[in-house]
């Protein structure tokens, strides 16, 4: 699919993106990931990103957070250009990434993890107030060492910072990654609350059907590229060939 | 009891000295992972560069402090964290303890180099608010110098535990430890964090060694000094590198027991005072014993930086009879001074050949390698030699029970410490290397232990002769040179078969992956142990070489500093390499000493340039420590980089019979003494270097035209990325041909762009 075509089908329809990656390549050492990618998040919308492993999900999420320079291309964010700038620059300008794994600190206690979410200019009490209110479980151990909570305890913690420091964007990385379905479910209807807030949500997912539920618009990544885009409603069928085509 | 009063409270204040000292230790490794060997080194500069304002230049106390800890000390801190550890991300333990080292001899021999020890005024140091200044209680007196280091300790504490549980960038740094991108997706800024660290470090290291050398009372010396805050180690460990709290009581511990030491210990026992020295070592060591087995952790396989090729043994015999011949050649043209220290520097490298076993095969560290030669040679003195005067021979059971008895102490010092990680065995043997320098080396009165009455290190010196081994007398210089060649080269083909053998594949399994070794059924506390002895051994034959070399050694050819200056120059070399082993012999002691040479030569031949050249001897003494620290750049070490040059020679015939004819007629030049040795040395150095450029210009061009160079399979991926051809070449392998990628998806449109 043409780069042009994707901007009339997509890019078009929902205003302003917030997030625009324009034939972005990247590379980890001499080898090549992304081989130029096109990819546009409309503001407030929810894009999920679709594909195997291997695909170059992750490392698009890297690069648009800061912790991956591209080698060629651009990364905007609200229209700047964002090429250069360090994870924490955007971290602090109101991109928040949950990463792949458990984003906790396990030496911190829970408590010392949110104070951390704080670097982005929120206050502690704040912080706190809307963790434990939204996952009370996270109140009743906030003097544990997060390294001793349960996998989903752990995302909860880290999807708590999504909610406290109110971000412009949201990118999550393999949110359900080694949980329990119903731990996934509980967290997508959080994602779900954050996306009605008028976040932007850029979100990698292995188990397409999760994310689809609340996803606007899917994007299918196979061997560095974006092959596909569409709503969730067309991209139906192209799914399981993705997935089992190759 | 008032005795006991004043010893306690001298202890408390010792003890704190060491907890600040300690306390740097854990800020700094807490916050960027590298446990800073450098921190003893940090402190005794800072006594210098306090001496040197306070009394050098006579500056009011209060004005030196703020200059040595508010501005000096904590820049120096940032600077080294800035320019040299943070390059360390993503490399071995070996390479950041490595790095640590440099860092510390570099210190150490700027010290010297500036404030010469053999200054004529012994430098002293006074105690805070002069030295009759006592605070009075009761019947009591003691110096305020000592109560204000005692408060300064505790103020420490408290304020460091403030700073790490109630403060967010206290949080924020210990935040950095667990995952430094992840405090950067929060918005943190990890190497900020981390400099401040090193500069917070960097003040409770001089804060301590300022606080420290009054204490002590004695003349200030770079090494002593350097050593006494590594007795700070000890309480690092005892709070396992984290807790606070834990280190301040082992700070404590270690202060109190040594000054009990003194007051207690009946003045006839004369091992008193060397088993004071050692103290802090013997703690260290027990501390690792008692210390919980660490976890196996199969989920932090990391992308290390550095990289091993091993030689095929078809290659290592090459090599080797290669080296026979320079060696035979080399002999022929040098003076005798130049064969003694060609002999010498061969004699370390085989000791350095024990390195490259443990650490590039193994992946565990031995920081003493030459400690292990000093039992060895201890061995032989007592039991390997026959005859006396000069028919005194060394004798083939003597090195061979040497040997035997190095790997049965090289057991003893690693079994403990194999259940830790790689850092522990490495603190466990630089235990063991400075309680040998202290206690063993310092053993001159003659003791009695079961009717056998012996002296361990007879007069301070020991006399070993050459070795004789059955017929063969090895006791000429030229006959000795070529047996320490002779077994550098036999026990280096031994590596390479060893290192290729299913024993050798183990040795590589466990150093890429201790968990998934544990689980495929190796034992590999059996293995480390194994490979530790074998290494202990090599280095006590090595060690045994060299003071047979030398003829009389002292206990200063086994300091504990040279281990390190070893170990460094090993890596520097190439760790994962016989070759390694061999630059560090020949670069640790013949190059440096002929650089010393030639530059004095300069100096005495042009003697208006004179104090350039004595500023370059000086420098010269900084140069390995500059060499180690430049290590977090290139982890896989010189000669793989020098190789990499050979290679284009070895790949071009033309090339290759350039430079062999044209050294060829270097040194027949030399041997029928048409040019001097130092041309010669200059000749063959251009000769080696500037052929393999010139040509390897030549031959890259049209290498541009040819074929690019061939990556073996396993590197595919790593050192290019995968092609079509590679795959269809392990489809072909795995017999895959068969299934076929359905064409009518859509979702492929730009399959060669895929995999480009």
């Amino acid at each position: 699919m043409s780069e042009a075509h994707y901007h009339e089908d997509h890019g078009a329809v929902a205003g302003a993106p917030l997030i625009e990656l324009v034939d972005v390549r990247a590379a980890y050492g001499t080898i090549e990931v992304l081989h130029g990618i096109n990819l546009s998040v409309p503001q407030g919308s929810v894009v999920a990103l679709l594909g195997p492993n291997g695909a170059g999900k992750s490392t698009i999420l890297k690069v648009v957070s800061g912790l991956l320079q591209p080698t060629s291309g651009e990364v905007r964010l609200a229209g700047r250009v964002v090429n250069g700038a360090s994870a924490d620059e955007l971290a602090r300008i109101g991109l928040c990434t949950i990463p792949e794994g458990r984003g906790v600190f396990p030496n911190l206690t829970v408590r010392e993890n949110l104070w951390m979410a704080t670097m982005s200019g929120v206050s502690l009490a704040d912080v706190e107030e809307i963790a434990y209110a939204r996952f009370p479980r996270l109140g009743e151990r906030r003097k544990q060492l997060a390294g001793t909570l349960s996998g989903g305890e752990q995302q909860m913690l880290s999807m708590a910072r999504a909610l406290s420091v109110n971000p412009s964007v949201l990118l999550l990385d393999e949110l359900s990654m080694g949980l329990a379905p119903l731990v996934v479910a509980n967290l997508y209807e959080v994602v779900a609350q954050v996306s009605q807030e008028g976040v932007s949500i850029l979100v990698s997912e292995q188990f397409a059907r999760t994310v689809l539920g609340i996803a606007q618009y899917a994007a299918i990544v196979l061997h560095g590229n974006i092959s596909r885009v569409g709503t969730p409603a067309e991209l139906e069928d192209e799914l399981s060939a993705a997935y089992l085509g190759s | 009891m008032q005795t006991f009063l004043q010893y306690t409270i001298l202890g408390l204040a010792l003890g704190g000295a060491y907890f600040i000292a300690a306390s740097g230790l854990v800020v700094t490794y807490t916050t960027s992972g590298i446990f800073n060997f450098a921190q003893g080194a940090i402190a005794m500069l800072a006594v210098f560069t306090y001496w040197q304002f306070r009394w050098g230049w006579g500056w009011p106390a209060p004005l030196a402090l703020l200059m040595v800890l508010g501005i000096l000390a904590p820049l120096l801190g940032a600077v080294l964290y800035q320019v040299v550890m943070k390059n360390l991300r993503g490399t071995s333990e070996v390479t950041k303890i490595i790095v640590s080292i440099g860092v510390m001899l570099g210190l150490q021999a700027l010290a010297t180099w500036v404030w010469s020890p053999t200054s004529s005024t012994p430098r002293q140091f006074q105690k805070f608010l002069g030295p009759k200044a006592f605070a009075h209680f009761g019947s009591l007196t003691v110096p305020w110098h000592i109560i204000i280091s005692f408060i300064i300790a505790i103020a420490i504490a408290f304020g460091i535990r403030f700073l790490f549980v109630r403060t967010r960038s206290g949080v924020a740094m210990r935040a950095v430890v667990d995952d430094p991108e992840l405090l950067q997706l929060n918005g943190g800024r990890p190497e900020r964090l981390a400099m401040i660290s090193w500069a917070g470090g960097s003040f409770l290291a001089a804060l301590a060694g300022i606080l420290i050398q009054p204490m002590i009372g004695s003349a200030m010396s770079a090494g002593a000094l350097t050593l006494l805050v590594i007795d700070a180690f000890a309480a690092a460990m005892f709070g396992r590198l984290r807790s606070l709290p834990r280190t301040f009581m082992g700070a404590l511990i270690i202060g109190l027991t040594t000054t009990y030491v003194v007051a207690y210990f009946p003045s006839k026992w004369t091992w008193s005072s060397s088993f004071r020295n050692s103290l802090p070592m013997i703690f260290l060591f027990i501390i690792l014993l008692v210390l919980p087995q660490d976890r196996l952790r199969g989920a932090t396989v990391l992308r290390l930086r550095e990289r091993f090729r091993m030689p095929s043994i078809r290659t290592a015999w090459i090599a080797g009879l290669t080296m026979m011949i320079v060696v035979f050649c080399l002999k022929v043209i040098m003076a005798k001074t130049g064969v003694n220290t060609l002999t010498l520097a061969l004699t370390f490298a085989i000791i350095a050949l024990s390195l490259v076993l443990l650490t590039g095969f193994a992946g565990e560290i031995n920081l003493a390698a030459l400690s292990f030669g000093a039992i060895a040679v201890m061995v032989v003195y007592h039991f390997g030699v026959s005859g006396t005067g000069t028919a005194a021979r060394t004798t083939l059971w003597g090195i061979l029970l040497a040997a035997v008895v190095t790997a049965l102490v090289g057991a003893l010092i690693a079994l403990p410490a194999l259940r830790l990680r790689g850092l522990y065995l490495a603190l466990a043997t630089m235990a063991f290397g400075v309680f040998v320098s202290r206690m063993v080396l310092t053993e001159r009165t003659e003791r009695e232990i079961f009717g056998l009455k012996f002296t361990l290190f007879t007069a301070g010196q020991l006399a070993i002769p050459r070795p004789k081994i059955g017929p063969i007398d090895f006791n000429g210089q030229d006959a000795f040179l070529f047996l320490c060649a002779g077994l550098f080269v036999a026990i280096g083909i031994g590596m390479v078969y060893l290192r290729h053998s299913g024993y050798g594949r183990r040795l590589t399994a466990m150093k890429d992956s201790p968990a998934a070794s544990a689980t495929l059924g190796m034992s590999v506390v059996r293995l480390k142990l194994s490979i530790f002895m074998m290494s202990a051994a090599i280095a006590g034959i090595g060690g045994v070489m060299m003071a047979a070399q030398i003829g009389t050694v002292n206990a200063d050819r086994f300091d504990i500093f040279l281990s390190l200056a070893l170990m460094m120059i090993t890596v520097v070399g190439g760790i994962g390499y016989v070759s390694g082993a061999l630059f560090a012999g020949i670069f640790l002691i013949a190059f440096i000493e002929a650089l010393n040479l030639l530059l004095k030569k300069f100096a005495l031949d042009y003697s208006t340039l004179e104090a350039i050249f004595m500023f370059f001897v000086s420098a010269v003494t900084v140069l390995p420590a500059t060499i180690g620290i430049t290590m977090g750049k290139n982890p896989s070490g010189a000669v793989s980089d020098i190789a990499e040059g050979m290679n284009l020679v070895k790949q071009s015939k033309p090339l290759m019979i350039t430079v062999l004819g044209l050294e060829a007629a270097i040194w027949a030049l030399t041997a029928t003494e048409v040019i001097t040795n130092w041309n010669f040395v200059i000749l063959t150095l251009a000769n080696l270097i500037l052929v393999p450029l010139v040509g390897g210009k030549f031959l890259m061009a049209r290498a541009m035209r040819g074929v690019p160079k061939p990556v073996p399979p396993e590197l595919i991926g790593i050192d290019r990325p995968f092609t079509d051809e590679d795959l269809a070449a392990m489809d072909h392998a795995l017999n895959l041909e068969s299934i076929v990628i359905p064409s009518s998806t859509t979702v492929r449109e730009e399959p060669a762009n895929a995999s480009a």
